[in-house]
């Protein structure tokens, strides 16, 4: 009896937040299609499908938009997992002297905010010919999507520890090749994690991405804000729906390569059990 | 030798990156001093901070950004412990469910706003609903959520963000900790609850404050949100600082940097905070022993 009402709460509970969730989500499908929707009445009154024409029409921008969206994210992501894997093992698998220095310091963009960090790097950057370009944008978010992935991939490292490596070492395997074959793998899972989440910091980035793109470089939240400040809902809706498309693709794509890589690239012999 | 040199060499980009950073954060503090050679400032002054700190409408934006960053998180926080609390307890941390709760994380703040927006505004669905059920006859009867000078808009599309986040941050650890060392209370004879109270929670401590901290300074120096959703008057921290920057009197500049260098000691001292309580949660197992 009990334990019968203990699942109805959990159930009542879960209910609730998935509706906080998925009802956001159905008001952005309904304003691509809504032309007119007077007050008071709760449903639109006349729909169209002309703002997709209207944004069919600007398919070239909107192509390129969206290729440069995903490609200055994905180098992030990428990046920031190769530099978080190194800097997680320099940190847990290596004495050095000023770890807890390093350690500290790698952690802290998350604690000065990017708008801080955005206003005092931009005169550096233009010195640096950094700005206004690609490369500027990547290293800035690169930066800030950082220490999501150091956290998430040490946290990893230290769950599957060193002993099959050295093993592999031990058996007459190259360093990286010990790595490849037998940490690698295992962290996988780990590591899809850290690629997925620096994607989305450096994907929902605006005010870094205004500041050091300095419009010249035009991405996803650049192509938003004004829509959302002119009030043009019909264009905004599908512009965010489109986007969050792209990316639940993008994540199928991140979460398809990790699995082939398990299955066939590393060790076979450790994720078949 | 060779294994001397090597964390060093799996480091460097990090450090790069780290010095980097720290360029960008020495540049803001130096320049709320006022020492901005290239505008021919150079004497470091502490009255950029002092003329911040008493000016009414600059110190209106301190306390506004404060409060939102302090209600989203500390009600984000709640949230999301209770919600992993309770899926913990009743061992459901997996599945379609848990995946479609985690779907916020994915959403950028930009689109969040845009919900709020459909939703909250006087236009939106709560409003209408609120027609229909008699509740308003007019549309300006219905309270200001958005643009309001309590940022009620921005703090919710911040819980919206930010629930998702901490059950993330916090679920696999709490499920970990509750399926061993509470399973073996439990065996003990303690209560469901009291597991959760005594053993769960204490243990994924550190954790969730850390998720608190992160939301935290994030709430606190986020352009996003306030610029979308916020009121004119008062205006967000982060809005008003990037007003004084593009300020064409470019002398404007170190009171942008002070109203940072307002939110950088704001978040140093939470962080700070963090490692004192890291501290003393140590020694007391210590002593206990």
């Amino acid at each position: 009896m009990k334990n019968k009402r203990k699942s109805i709460f959990i159930s009542i509970t879960q209910f609730v937040l998935l509706a906080a969730i998925l009802v956001p989500a159905v008001t952005l499908l309904l304003w691509i299609f809504t032309e007119r929707w007077t007050w008071p009445d709760l449903a639109p009154q006349v729909f169209s499908k002309r703002a997709i024409f209207e944004i069919a029409g600007r398919k070239k921008e909107l192509l390129q938009i969206l290729w440069s969206s995903i490609l200055i994210s994905t180098v992030v992501a990428v990046l920031s997992a190769v530099i978080g894997i190194m800097t997680a093992r320099a940190i847990l698998l290596y004495r050095f002297p000023g770890k807890q220095v390093v350690y500290f310091f790698t952690i802290l963009p998350f604690m000065v905010p990017a708008t801080v960090f955005a206003m005092g790097i931009q005169i550096t950057f233009i010195k640096m010919g950094l700005n206004n370009r690609i490369t500027g944008v990547i290293i800035a978010h690169l930066i800030c999507s950082l220490p999501y992935a150091v956290r998430l991939i040490m946290d990893g490292t230290a769950a599957v520890g060193s002993r099959l490596e050295e093993q592999a070492r031990v058996l007459g395997a190259s360093p990286f090749k010990a790595f490849y074959k037998t940490s690698l793998p295992m962290l996988m899972p780990v590591i899809l994690s850290a690629v997925s989440m620096s994607y989305i910091v450096s994907f929902s980035q605006y005010f870094l991405t205004l500041m050091i793109g300095g419009g010249n470089v035009k991405t996803f939240t650049i192509l938003m804000v004004p829509y959302l400040q002119s009030g043009n809902r019909n264009i905004a809706c599908i512009y965010s729906t489109l986007f969050l498309g792209v990316t639940l693709l993008v994540f199928g794509v991140f979460e398809w390569a990790a699995g082939r890589f398990m299955k066939h690239g590393g060790g076979e012999f450790y994720t078949s059990e | 030798m060779k294994d001397k040199l090597m964390p060093y060499v799996l480091l460097a980009p990090q450090i790069l990156l780290t010095l980097l950073f720290m360029i960008g954060l020495v540049t803001g503090i130096t320049q709320s001093l006022g020492v901005i050679p290239a505008f021919g400032l150079k004497k470091p002054t502490l009255l950029y901070y002092k003329e911040v700190l008493s000016r009414p409408d600059m110190m209106r934006s301190v306390l506004y950004s404060l409060r939102i960053a302090l209600f989203s998180s500390v009600l984000a926080t709640a949230g999301g412990v209770f919600f992993c609390g309770v899926c913990v307890m009743g061992k459901k941390t997996q599945g379609a469910v848990m995946r479609i709760i985690q779907l916020p994380i994915i959403v950028p703040h930009v689109v969040t706003a845009l919900f709020i927006i459909n939703i909250f505004s006087r236009n939106g669905i709560l409003a209408r609903a609120a027609y229909a059920l008699g509740m308003i006859q007019e549309q300006q009867q219905f309270p200001m959520l958005i643009y309001d000078p309590h940022g009620i808009g921005i703090i919710m599309a911040y819980l919206w963000k930010e629930i998702p986040f901490i059950i993330y941050f916090v679920i696999a650890l709490m499920a970990n900790i509750n399926g061993s060392l509470g399973e073996a209370a439990t065996n003990l004879g303690a209560k469901t609850w009291t597991v959760f109270w005594r053993v769960t929670l204490p243990l994924c401590r550190n954790t969730i404050i850390s998720g608190f901290l992160i939301i935290f300074v994030f709430a606190l120096g986020a352009y996003e949100l306030p610029l979308l959703l916020g009121a004119t008057v008062p205006k967000a921290l982060p809005v008003l600082a990037y007003q004084e920057y593009i300020h064409p009197d470019l002398r404007n500049r170190p009171y942008a940097m002070a109203l940072n260098g307002i939110i950088i000691a704001i978040s140093l001292i939470s962080s700070l905070l963090y490692f004192l309580m890291m501290r003393k949660s140590v020694k007391c197992l210590t002593e206990e022993q």
